[in-house]
């Protein structure tokens, strides 16, 4: 996969791929996910699984697009690359245009959350099942909204590895 | 010697951030990722969009200020002992608490975080910030934005001036007095004594 940083000397900002990108730590990560949590009764993990959908995926466009990458396994594959390069952990991902499996066996979600706090009581990983949906819409060439996810397994918990089932909506 | 801001952003800025074996960045003492700016801003926006129709506007702000504030404490921390920190900053800092600080948000400003300095201090009391370019102003919404600056400026003041690391919580708070994203020239956020 080719991925290019670049640091603008006038405004300071980093871009990943020409997507202006910043750099952030596990706690900000935690506390995010848990603010999330905290208000779910008004839909906060919701937001931000929806979030990280919709900011994800202009990266996969663009990166499918300008590299002429139109086979979906190919794509998932790119997805899943992506995510350890923001620093998000390893991820292996696997399905179709109707359902899918995402399985973690490194997540700075999950292992941020852990140096934080200790184990948790129910998933934490909202971000990670947004993206997961951006990249299954994005290598089938669906709109956003196309597939849910479901955190079955996860790291926080205590788990070995996380699992994140996909559906087609 | 005064800190070179740009001097250390340049030299931090040029350090490589993308994951390792396992998919992570480990820096300065903690895990650290690199996720577009819209993904921060769109949470905020989101978040306090539906906070307003519930009536937790309030409530929201301070909670999207303390995740800022809890990572620049622990991150603040991580950055000012870091052997980064030490090889890069240290050989510049000659005027104690303050050249910490500058060095500190000379690391902010290589995060991407703000293009940002400090523009007074009156130690232990009050510190001014003024930033010429930050991702947050690009949020959307209504007025001031810039929780993330608020909530680590905050943070950073505490480890210059409050108890020792960690006991140096809640002393400080910081409000943003300008914003570009409400059509100022510069972002300007004023720390002081809660």
């Amino acid at each position: 996969m080719k991925t290019k940083f670049t640091f603008d000397n006038n405004t300071f900002r980093h871009a990943m791929n020409g997507h202006e990108s910043v750099l952030h730590c596990h706690h900000y990560m935690a506390l995010t996910s848990k603010l999330a949590m905290d208000f779910d009764a008004m839909g906060g993990t919701r937001i931000l699984k929806e979030s990280a959908e919709d900011s994800v995926r202009p990266l996969l466009d663009d990166y499918f697009t300008q590299n002429s990458i139109s086979d979906a396994k190919q794509r998932l594959q790119i997805g899943a690359e992506y995510f350890g390069i923001m620093g998000m952990g390893v991820m292996k991902i696997s399905g179709d245009d109707k359902t899918g499996e995402v399985k973690l066996t490194h997540s700075h979600v999950d292992e941020g959350w852990i140096k934080k706090w200790g184990k948790s009581s129910k998933p934490v990983n909202h971000f990670t099942c947004g993206y997961a949906n951006a990249v299954f819409a994005a290598a089938y060439s669906l709109p956003p909204r196309s597939f849910q996810s479901m955190e079955v397994s996860s790291i926080a918990l205590g788990d070995e590895e996380a699992i994140i089932s996909v559906k087609r909506s | 010697m005064v800190v070179m801001r740009d001097q250390v952003v340049k030299a931090l800025a040029e350090l490589e951030v993308t994951g390792n074996e396992d998919g992570l960045i480990p820096a300065f003492g903690v895990l650290v990722n690199q996720l577009p700016t819209s993904f921060w801003n769109t949470f905020s926006e989101r978040i306090m969009a539906e906070a307003k129709q519930n009536n937790k506007q309030q409530e929201v702000e301070d909670a999207l200020i303390n995740c800022a504030y809890e990572c620049g404490y622990h991150t603040g921390w991580g950055i000012i002992n870091s052997e980064e920190f030490k090889s890069v900053v240290s050989p510049m800092v000659t005027d104690g608490a303050k050249d910490v600080l500058r060095g500190a948000y000379a690391v902010f400003t290589a995060w991407g975080w703000a293009k940002s300095g400090i523009v007074q201090i009156k130690e232990g009391e009050r510190m001014v910030i003024r930033a010429t370019d930050y991702y947050e102003q690009d949020s959307g919404g209504e007025g001031h934005r810039a929780y993330m600056i608020r909530g680590v400026s905050s943070a950073f003041f505490e480890l210059a001036y409050s108890d020792p690391y960690p006991d140096g919580m809640g002393k400080y708070n910081c409000n943003q007095t300008m914003g570009i994203e409400t059509g100022d020239d510069f972002g300007e956020f004023v720390v002081q004594a809660k």
